[in-house]
């Protein structure tokens, strides 16, 4: 028995509030929209591979948008709609979905979007050969993909998972076109070929992305402003590295468009009456250091909420990043579907109770560095810290550790390259690691707590629930918000899991991760994609 | 009979001979340089701690799934034990094929081919410009008296001591934020190259300026000088002319080293001015522990750097001919 689900009960009031709060987040708007010219977006870091579905990385959903549509949409209040898929039923058990399809697709290589490419991307993503991280990460549970006719396909899962709809509305799961998939892993991720207002006709290594007006478009998702094909005839996406330089060159006109405003230049670009900001926050698991509970000090629940209370995340927060940057106390960022914010304040710096409790977990003599210890052991946690870790997350790390000193724990901030972090992360040799996780749906919190993440993800130790959190009774919390499809029941065990991963201080959350734009006065309707905060230039257009 | 014909051969092919020989010995110790850089980097990087695995399938947000992992380590061979992967490698190496970087997954020749020409650029651009520096600096204000002398040699000196990096910030805020006179970043204009070879010119003129300095005043001294001047020639005609040739032997010795000091210099330049090239590629390479694409990098520097110091030795010679009699 199917039962229909589209459209989606709306999911909350408390959601419709967030997206209030999505601070600052506004179009530039200006009156005639001008068809034609090029503009040039500026970003930090550059994709090791355009084809999103492989690895995946924030870098490659951001081309990605521009050039793949994907199955479903995503708006603002996280509702899913239609996009290549015009409606779809989920099965009572929750492990078959039916996609009907459009049927007025194709792709820039004129390949026709049809049931058969729709197995081909789930197909692909799931493929190990294909090494997706992301993309084939969030859907693990794919079995299979039937072709019931041209535009029907059944896709069986192997166990309910009611995020499903969620995942595929991210850019990390466009859609391909199978003919170019059909080609080895290497030669798609230098030209991949999609559906989107845009086609990739060059990638200039170290330099720059070119993408060209794909001019048949006429099947935009519902959540766009307007339909045909897109504005722009042009985009050159470029990689400017260093932040203050990014900046100086929207400063100047010669980019319209940058990404990763440093937050020391969001004063200076509010100031500058030629500069628009976007600023949205990522939903997802904001920025934090992880405990590792499987050894000591933080298998104790007192020492981890005292190293919480002791550590003053706001003050540090308000010198590194100007106040720009807001605290995450829960273990959801704002901008996630289902997040509550009841756990907020559960993170709020107490130096007193910190000291209390550490005293009742028996840390109460002090060496002569004042640091505390117990049975001659000095209470001490080592974060890792690796090379790509930018140097201000690194600063507020050392403000961190100079308020923890303050109730005698002591923090060693433990500097060495990318790869050797991924192998101490492994061995479980740490004591805080700092990560975060962006993804819209709150079964983020399923991968980076529950214990089927425990376990070593292949030969190389890695595992992705780097607490090493193991209780039955949350395993099956969030095993269960995915086998409903009903908002309301999910919202309800999502709080619970909220209240609970709150409860047992896991993480030190920091501050949620961002989506920052810089706009130059010559660039128009240049949006945010609701799932994941992705820049979307579909609607934009330039006026030079 | 041979020793005979020796005698009267042409003093011509006879220098050509010597220089032939000469040039084979520097290219024989050229290919073991190049083996030893393979060789030192490869054990390096692999001696690292971290599993290279998860540098290729890293990124911040990259979460590898067990598969993943499994597939990637058979796909670059990391599944055999070093000794192995090393003999292999030197074998690819031999047969011109220096893998596939971890990162980019493309060959690395491709990458270099890609990459090479901007650095090749900025490091021409840069060594001309550094020598334009040098002859004005040094041909118009040498031997001049103490105070002008003093003058351009603490220019030098102060030249010489700044940090390119330093330098390409200061050139950044100056002529790129505040003047606006050239663009801040890219690689595609050639006003975009004028920052960063500034960068990369300056304190390489002020190393090359100090020597060729001290030289050039040495020769003004020399009778020669004396005689071109009762010549009646002018005073620039006579340092152009006749003591620039002598008094540049030892810059351009200096130019061979400078080659290496360029590139490492490129390696902050184009980061800093977010430029293509090579330099930029090996930062990134080095960071992501892409084995394939550091060696190869390190590889084509060594080996420009080779070149470049057996082109300055035959460019010494063609210079001051003394220098082959007494090698001969």
């Amino acid at each position: 028995m199917n039962r229909p689900i589209l459209p989606l009960i709306p999911l909350c009031a408390v959601l419709a509030l967030v997206g209030c709060e999505r601070a600052e987040q506004h179009t530039a708007q200006s009156t005639q929209p001008i068809h034609g010219g090029t503009l040039v977006y500026a970003t930090d870091r550059e994709p090791t591979c355009l084809d999103p579905h492989v690895a995946g990385d924030m870098p490659q959903v951001f081309v990605a948008q521009q050039y793949l549509d994907s199955l479903v949409s995503m708006d603002s209040h996280g509702q899913i709609g239609p996009w290549l898929a015009s409606r779809w039923e989920v099965s009572a058990d929750g492990l078959r979905y039916t996609f009907h399809l459009r049927r007025d697709v194709h792709f820039t290589d004129g390949t026709p979007f049809n049931a058969e490419a729709v197995k081909a991307n789930l197909d692909h993503m799931a493929n190990p050969k294909t090494q997706s991280s992301t993309a084939g990460g969030y859907i693990r549970q794919y079995r299979s993909t039937k072709v019931l006719d041209d535009y029907t396909a059944e896709v069986t899962l192997a166990t309910p998972y009611a995020a499903f709809l969620e995942v595929l509305a991210q850019g990390f799961l466009g859609i391909q076109s199978p003919t170019a998939l059909a080609r080895s892993r290497d030669e798609n991720c230098e030209s991949p070929v999609g559906s989107g207002p845009f086609k990739v006709v060059r990638w200039d290594r170290q330099n720059q992305v070119e993408l060209v007006r794909n001019p048949d478009y006429n099947w935009a998702p519902p959540t766009a402003q307007h339909q045909g094909p897109a504005y722009l005839a042009r985009i050159v996406w470029k990689f400017i590295q260093e932040p203050s330089v990014r900046f100086a060159s929207l400063q100047a006109g010669e980019v319209d468009v940058i990404e990763a405003l440093p937050p020391e230049s969001h004063e200076a670009a509010r100031r500058n009456p030629d500069v628009d900001l976007i600023i949205a926050q990522r939903p997802g698991n904001p920025t934090n250091g992880t405990f590792n509970l499987r050894r000591a000090p933080f298998d104790d629940i007192r020492v981890r909420e005292a190293l919480v209370r002791s550590a003053d995340v706001e003050g540090a927060l308000k010198s590194v990043y100007f106040g720009e940057f807001p605290r995450s106390g829960g273990p959801l960022s704002v901008a996630t579907p289902f997040y509550s914010g009841d756990f907020e304040r559960s993170q709020d710096y107490d130096p007193a109770r910190a000291a209390k409790l550490l005293d009742e977990a028996g840390w109460t003599s002090r060496d002569s560095e004042g640091y505390r210890t117990k049975g001659g052991q000095r209470l001490r946690a080592v974060v890792l810290i690796g090379a790509r870790t930018p140097p201000s997350e690194l600063t507020l790390w050392e403000q961190v550790q100079a308020t923890t000193r303050q109730v005698g724990i002591e923090l060693v901030l433990d500097q060495m390259s990318d790869a050797q972090v991924t192998s101490r992360q492994a061995a479980w040799d740490y004591d805080i690691r700092i990560g975060y996780w962006n993804t819209n749906t709150p079964d983020v919190l399923r991968i980076i707590f529950t214990s089927a993440f425990v376990q070593p993800a292949g030969v190389g130790g890695y595992h992705q629930n780097s607490s090493g959190y193991a209780d039955t009774g949350f395993d099956a919390l969030l095993d269960s918000a995915l086998a409903t499809q009903d908002a309301e029941l999910r919202r309800q065990r999502y709080h619970l899991a909220q209240q609970q991963a709150a409860a047992q201080y896991l993480q030190l959350t920091t501050y949620p991760q961002s989506t920052r734009l810089g706009i130059y006065k010559t660039a128009h309707g240049v949006r945010l994609e609701p799932s994941l905060a992705v820049t979307y230039l579909y609607d934009a257009w330039v006026n030079k | 009979m041979t020793s005979t014909t020796l005698a009267v051969t042409d003093p011509r092919r006879e220098r050509l001979a010597a220089l032939g020989r000469r040039a084979g010995i520097r290219l024989a110790g050229g290919v073991l340089v190049l083996w030893a850089v393979a060789t030192l980097t490869f054990f390096a990087l692999r001696l690292m701690p971290g599993d290279p695995v998860l540098a290729i399938l890293g990124g911040t947000t990259g979460n590898p799934s067990p598969e993943a992992i499994e597939a990637a380590r058979q796909e670059f061979g990391l599944d055999k034990p070093l000794a192995v992967q090393y003999v292999l490698y030197l074998g690819r190496l031999l047969q011109g094929d220096l893998g596939m970087s971890y990162s980019q997954h493309l060959p690395v020749t491709r990458v270099l081919a890609e990459q090479g020409g901007a650095t090749f650029e900025l490091t021409v651009a840069a060594l001309v410009l550094a020598w334009l520096l040098v002859l004005l600096l040094t041909v118009v204000t040498a031997g001049r008296g103490r105070l002008i002398g003093g003058v351009a040699s603490l220019l030098e000196t102060v030249s010489a001591s700044l940090p390119h990096f330093w330098l390409g910030v200061v050139l950044l805020a100056v002529f790129a934020f505040g003047l606006r006179w050239f663009p801040p970043a890219g690689s595609d204009s050639l006003a975009s190259l004028v920052l960063p070879a500034f960068s990369l010119a300056i304190p390489l003129a002020g190393f090359i300026a100090q020597v060729t300095r001290e030289s050039l005043e040495l020769t003004l001294e020399q009778p020669f000088v004396l005689t071109a001047r009762t010549r009646g020639l002018s005073d620039l005609a006579v340092r152009f002319k006749h003591a620039l040739r002598h008094a540049l032997l030892p810059g351009v010795a200096l130019s061979g080293w400078a080659i290496g000091a360029l590139i490492s210099g490129a390696v902050v330049c184009e980061v800093i001015f977010s430029r293509k090239g090579i330099g930029r590629q090996l930062y990134q390479a080095v960071q992501l522990q892409d084995l394939p694409l550091v060696i190869g990098i390190s590889l084509v520097v060594a080996a420009g750097y080779v070149l470049a110091n057996i082109l300055v030795d035959l460019l010494y010679q063609w210079i001051d001919p003394r220098q082959q009699e007494a090698a001969a």
